[in-house]
């Protein structure tokens, strides 16, 4: 059997009495899909930046591709990975075109006796986010989701093995996030890739991942597809304030007779 | 215009500074896009007053100029780069700091030494037309180096400057790279106080850049955009230092500045004439 994409095991980060994550352990095989779920200030983003090796754990060990996550692997491990941050500068600086943004992603961009001809890969990345037209266009003067789009692109033009995504759909309309998870069930479908999201509105995810945790400081729930959470570990997340209001029998988490979940 | 222009090129003194003075424009344009991308103008700016500091000890201990003033500003810019993290103050404060601080010791030292030894004006405010044939070794050495450096690492610093945490995340050394640009902006302003001096080195590393930031769309375009209006700068500076007897650095400075004026009214114009046709 292929070793798991990512296998993170006991990970803890920050103080021993207080910590921001405690306990974690995920195994994500190839072509999984994985939602997760939390209140603001969870550990949903640590977590994902923890995984893309950004931060480093307090305790714990984390595999990536079957291999140790170290100071010394990272630089060569982190080529296999697509990351899309959460956005916090809307208002890019550089003058740059959209597809020189997306060649950005190829992983021989910064070394200049590697460089090639990429630009089928390019038009190949922005095609999937439906955004080859835009290929020659000011990246300064596209609107909040077409730049999103773009550096979504940017994030697949290497054609990674994991994709992390940290509340990818913000800057996105209804149609466009529907899009987005559309696009991603099919890439993980098709090629393999492992995809993990976080998101904040787990109906909007429900149909399209494999399984989603709940992540409130540590997981406390995993649900695989078609697996009800508990109504625990909802009440673990968001505490007593929650109310669960609707159903829909596709998603993944929700008691019969309700459509999605509401907490205030 | 043509008399000029033929009297120019034939005189001993232009020809012979001609030749370092493109050099100059060359690197510092191509550094500029990078001060620019990265937001150092400010850092620039502290590192060229706090080199006179370097060139006060290498007067005091009569060393050689340049060396001793290109080794303190490269040391000076990695303190600027290690200084807000380490220490928890913010870039700009930390800059203001170590410029005033620098400075003042370099107005202590070289007041103290011997007058004849140096040529304060020319420290400040540059003057291309005396460089010696040791400085113009040491020119080309530098020159040399800071295009090698940026032609290896130049798109890997585009990449921190368009977003530094996904470049961390595709697998970029961003630390180590950002100490070797600071680094490298110290030599670079070394480079040019020859031609416009302590004051004037700013708006070398700058105005080129901030020319091309108006008109250029991408790395390799605003590169050339820089280059090419660093040169026609430079030439327009010197033309007009030589015919009106101006100091040169001044003189490359204010073209410059007027290359600016002009891309900036130019592209107001465009923005307001878009406007009005899209009201229309």
């Amino acid at each position: 059997m292929a070793d798991p994409v990512v296998q993170v095991s006991h990970l803890r980060f920050g103080p021993v009495n207080k910590p921001i994550l405690d306990n974690i352990s995920l195994n994500i095989e190839a072509g999984h899909f994985m939602g997760i779920v939390g209140p603001n200030g969870a550990g949903k983003s640590t977590l994902i930046n923890i995984i893309a090796g950004l931060i480093q754990p307090d305790n714990g060990h984390i595999d990536l591709m079957g291999e140790c996550l170290t100071h010394y692997s990272r630089h060569r491990l982190l080529k296999q990975i697509g990351f899309l941050h959460q956005l916090h500068d809307n208002q890019p600086r550089l003058p740059m075109r959209v597809s020189d943004v997306v060649t950005m992603g190829l992983t021989s961009y910064a070394t200049p006796w590697k460089r090639g001809n990429n630009k089928s890969a390019v038009m190949e990345a922005l095609a999937l986010v439906d955004m080859e037209t835009l290929a020659n266009r000011d990246f300064r003067h596209l609107s909040g989701g077409q730049r999103q789009r773009v550096r979504l692109a940017r994030a697949l033009v290497r054609k990674p093995k994991l994709l992390l995504l940290d509340e990818p759909s913000a800057a996105l309309d209804t149609v466009s996030q529907d899009r987005l998870f559309h696009l991603l069930r099919r890439l993980c479908n098709d090629t393999g890739m492992s995809a993990i999201m976080v998101e904040h509105d787990v109906a909007a995810i429900s149909s399209y991942v494999d399984s989603v945790a709940c992540l409130n400081r540590q997981i406390h729930h995993h649900a695989m597809k078609g697996e009800n959470i508990p109504e625990s570990a909802w009440r673990a997340m968001y505490g007593d304030h929650i109310q669960i209001v609707a159903h829909d029998s596709g998603c993944i988490g929700c008691h019969p007779g309700t459509d999605e979940f509401r907490h205030d | 215009m043509i008399d000029l222009m033929n009297n120019f090129f034939n005189s001993p003194v232009m020809s012979a500074s001609l030749i370092p003075a493109l050099l100059i424009a060359i690197v510092t344009a191509s550094m500029s896009v990078m001060v620019m991308a990265h937001r150092l103008s400010f850092l620039t700016v502290g590192v060229s007053h706090a080199s006179l500091a370097g060139l006060g000890i290498a007067v005091s201990l009569s060393l050689p100029l340049l060396p001793v003033a290109t080794i303190f500003a490269v040391a000076i810019a990695l303190l600027l780069a290690l200084m807000p993290k380490r220490q928890g103050i913010s870039e700009d404060a930390g800059t203001g700091i170590l410029f005033a601080g620098s400075m003042a010791l370099g107005i202590v030292l070289i007041s103290t030494a011997s007058t004849a030894r140096v040529d304060l004006l020319g420290l400040l405010f540059g003057n291309i037309l005396t460089i010696s044939s040791d400085e113009k070794l040491w020119l080309y050495f530098l020159g040399g180096l800071v295009i090698m450096v940026m032609f290896l690492a130049s798109r890997a610093w585009w990449s921190i400057a368009f977003d530094a945490v996904t470049a961390e995340a595709s697998g970029l050394p961003v630390a180590p790279l950002r100490m070797l640009l600071y680094g490298l902006v110290g030599l670079t302003v070394i480079l040019c106080v020859k031609l416009a001096g302590i004051v004037l080195t700013a708006g070398l590393m700058i105005l080129p850049a901030a020319c091309a930031w108006l008109w250029g769309r991408s790395l390799v375009g605003l590169w050339i955009l820089s280059v090419s209006f660093s040169i026609i700068g430079t030439m327009a500076g010197l033309l007009w230092s030589y015919a009106y007897e101006w100091p040169s650095g001044a003189s490359v400075v204010l073209a410059l500045c007027l290359i600016f004026m002009i891309s900036w009214i130019f592209n107001w114009g465009k923005t307001w004439l878009k406007r009005s046709d899209n009201k229309v």
